[in-house]
């Protein structure tokens, strides 16, 4: 592992690919701290600015735009109050209020040495787990890939709009967007209903730019007031940040800063959760681990860097996932799964060993874009600051611009700004009506990977029985299942009976595959799940609820 | 019965999920023992259309989710002037493109756009208009000479 990092160490040090990484990271920075300017936004709009440049150049500067994106939020939440992404909404809650007691340069410091901290915590980990995680992908068959990718489409489904229904539904228009065009398998034209260019289907860069970026950019001016406002308010001004006292104060935390970490990595593993539910689990862990949390909202230092270190760590759980299983859990993944493919970049379990220096150069890039991200926050903050002047629309329309000469720039047709400008629209639709768009983007890029393992597993056995007795592909099956449980679980939790044994039930029901995976650890697992399970229902039993707190809580639901 | 919001998207739904699958029917089937390319997109429209049915009788059992009240189609279109005709821009912009080329019509289209949403004042115009020039001629130069590559180019260049 050594020698590979080496070799990838060595690839990677060179003065071009530096330069592209700094640029990455400044791009990354700014598009962060401009609120409604996404990180995914940002990663697409430099996306075609790498089409030039060989692999390794080219991942390593769109690294650099994710690690900056994540990193730039933190600006404009603690000098305007308002997140640049929604991955710094729990910053906010004690940056704000320390600028406002004129320790801004602090705020913005302890903000920078977590991101970096939390970053470099998550890079170590994706380093170490990556490989681990892939050779566990090595035993997945087609069975699995494809219970894997309706799981990661079920969970983001039910978590990504409160309407169970309509996630599924955003979910499905998704893979069905996947199938129009020619067949990956028997090279049939599919849905072109006629027209000869819907024979090629649509390439995924004009689809996602469209329904995400373009419909989004159209629904922030929809009121003619709100883009006629400056970016992030007209309260910021550029401090100077106390880097050694804010890494003092940070390094003093370091429970903190270890557990948000963590907790970020481990959110970033799991599909559908990003960095946006992980910046406020890990302020809310703290909020409750602290000896004063009666402190939290008011300016405290825990506060900062618990949602900074773990937003950050959540990238690296993310890429865990996309490196070593080839799935992407959520949207920024899924536009750096694109931008890998267009790269020729295939993830999979056996990416990692086939191309070791090629993925560690990845793993690498990410490590070394937190160095960049520190010493380059200074003076994006000054960037930031005259940024936040210009009025939203005029961003809109050179964007709008910009998307349309990107996505051309993919394939040099025409046909690809179309694909933009229509998907817009149905974004901007979809939207309006109030169905997610993250599901039915995984759903687009899911549909190819689901269709060709369907192909495989039917090409092997026509026997379907497999996707139920292979321990894996029933795991993912169940788990899925669970996740379309889980909204109304959640919605009922206190409420009703139920809840208080779905959680046991379920997990005695999930050893069932667990232990059938054979060998002796997952078998041991199992077994202490089931001992967990039923100690939790017993527990359960003995404690029951207050009568009344039910009855007052199905009475509301009728 | 009322017809709400989701019911006519319910509808649409269902209308989608019926042209698609007659259009599964169409599809080539391959003479040996491969999967046919109908199965996947049969097997994603089952569950649609299931799940479209199930939104259009909730839609009309259980009418909660009507849509904001925006004062009959005038108030509708008001509310969503903005991004209509944003996106009618946009559209002209593609169908102008192959006479006009890459750099006028987004000259052009950044311009109007900007005017549409920022005003029309004298001082907006000239602001408007220097800010459309610089950054559409910039990032098209970037394009066009530093990442090499052949932006539509309009046929109005052809004529001399």
């Amino acid at each position: 592992m050594i020698d590979t990092i080496l070799a990838a160490g060595s690839e990677l040090a060179t003065i071009k690919i530096f330069a592209f990484m700094m640029l990455g990271t400044f791009a990354g920075l700014m598009a962060g701290a401009i609120p409604g300017f996404t990180i995914a936004m940002a990663v697409v709009l430099v996306l075609p600015f790498t089409f030039g440049m060989t692999a390794i150049e080219g991942l390593a500067t769109m690294m650099a735009v994710y690690v900056g994106g994540l990193s730039g939020g933190l600006m404009s939440g603690i000098l305007t109050g308002i997140p640049g992404t929604p991955s710094s909404v729990a910053t906010t809650f004690d940056g704000f209020p320390l600028a406002k007691q004129g320790k801004a340069g602090l705020a913005l410091g302890v903000g920078v040495w977590a991101s970096f901290f939390g970053g470099t915590i998550g890079a170590v980990v994706l380093m170490l787990v990556a490989p681990q995680l892939a050779l566990i992908g090595l035993e997945f068959h087609p069975w699995d890939f494809f219970s894997l990718v309706l799981f990661a489409l079920t969970v983001t489904a039910s978590l990504a709009s409160e309407n169970v229904i309509k996630g599924l539904i955003a979910g499905l228009v998704g893979l069905l967007i996947a199938t129009i065009g020619v067949d990956d398998i028997m090279g049939y034209p599919r849905f072109n209903f006629g027209t000869e260019p819907l024979k090629q289907g649509f390439s995924f860069l004009p689809v996602l730019v469209g329904l995400f970026a373009f419909s989004r950019l159209l629904g922030d001016v929809r009121d003619p007031e709100n883009a006629h406002k400056s970016l992030g308010g007209e309260g910021a001004e550029a401090v100077r940040i106390e880097h050694r006292k804010a890494a003092v104060a940070v390094l003093t935390r370091w429970g903190n800063l270890l557990r948000s970490s963590l907790l970020g990595v481990f959110v970033g593993v799991l599909p559908a959760a990003g960095s946006t539910i992980s910046n406020i689990l890990a302020y809310d862990q703290a909020k409750k681990a602290s000896k004063t949390p009666e402190e939290f909202g008011t300016g405290n230092l825990d506060g900062i860097v618990a949602p900074e270190a773990a937003n950050n760590a959540t990238a690296g759980g993310a890429l865990i996932v996309m490196m070593a299983l080839g799935v992407p859990g959520d949207i920024v993944t899924a536009v750096m799964l694109g931008a890998l493919l267009i790269h020729d970049v295939i993830p999979s379990p056996s990416f990692i060993s086939d191309e070791p220096v090629l993925s560690y150069a990845i793993f690498l890039s990410f490590f070394v874009a937190n160095f960049m991200m520190l010493g380059l926050q200074s003076i994006t903050l000054r960037g930031f600051v005259k940024i936040t002047r210009i009025r939203m629309y005029m961003l809109t329309a050179v964007i709008l611009f910009y998307c349309s000469l990107g996505v051309f720039a993919l394939n040099n047709v025409e046909f690809d700004i179309w694909t933009l400008f229509w998907f817009g629209v149905l974004g901007f639709v979809m939207r309006s009506l109030g169905f997610p768009i993250v599901p039915i983007i995984l759903g687009a890029v899911l549909g190819g990977i689901a269709e060709t393992s369907l192909a495989q597993s039917l090409a092997i056995s026509d026997d379907l029985t497999p996707f139920f007795t292979r321990p894996w592909s029933l795991f993912f099956i169940l788990l899925g299942f669970m996740s379309i449980i889980f909204p109304t679980y959640q919605k009922h939790r206190g409420t009703a009976r139920w809840p208080l044994f779905f959680v046991p039930i379920f997990s005695i029901i999930l050893a069932v595959p667990v232990f059938m995976m054979g060998g002796v650890v997952r078998p041991v697992v199992a077994v202490l799940m089931v001992l967990l399970a039923v100690g939790l229902l017993i527990r359960n039993l003995r404690h029951r609820p207050d009568k009344s707190v039910l009855i007052r809580g199905s009475a509301d639901d009728i | 019965m009322r017809i709400t919001r989701d019911v006519v998207v319910g509808i649409v739904l269902l209308l989608l999920c019926g042209t698609f699958t007659i259009a599964t029917l169409d599809m080539e089937t391959p003479s040996f023992g491969q999967m046919p390319p109908a199965l996947w997109p049969r097997i994603i429209l089952a569950p649609l259309t299931v799940l479209s049915l199930v939104f259009l009788i909730r839609a009309l059992v259980n009418p909660t989710d009507t849509g904001p009240d925006r004062g009959g189609p005038m108030g509708w279109f008001r509310y969503y002037q903005t991004p209509i005709v944003c996106f009618s821009l946009f559209f002209v912009f593609l169908v102008t493109m192959p006479y006009l080329g890459m750099l006028i019509g987004g000259v052009l289209f950044v311009f109007v756009m900007l005017c549409f949403l920022g005003g029309w004042s004298l001082r907006q115009i000239g602001l408007h208009a220097a800010v459309s020039i610089v950054l559409v001629g910039a990032m098209w130069s970037i394009f066009t000479f530093a990442l090499g590559v052949i932006l539509p180019r309009g046929e109005i260049f052809t004529y001399y």
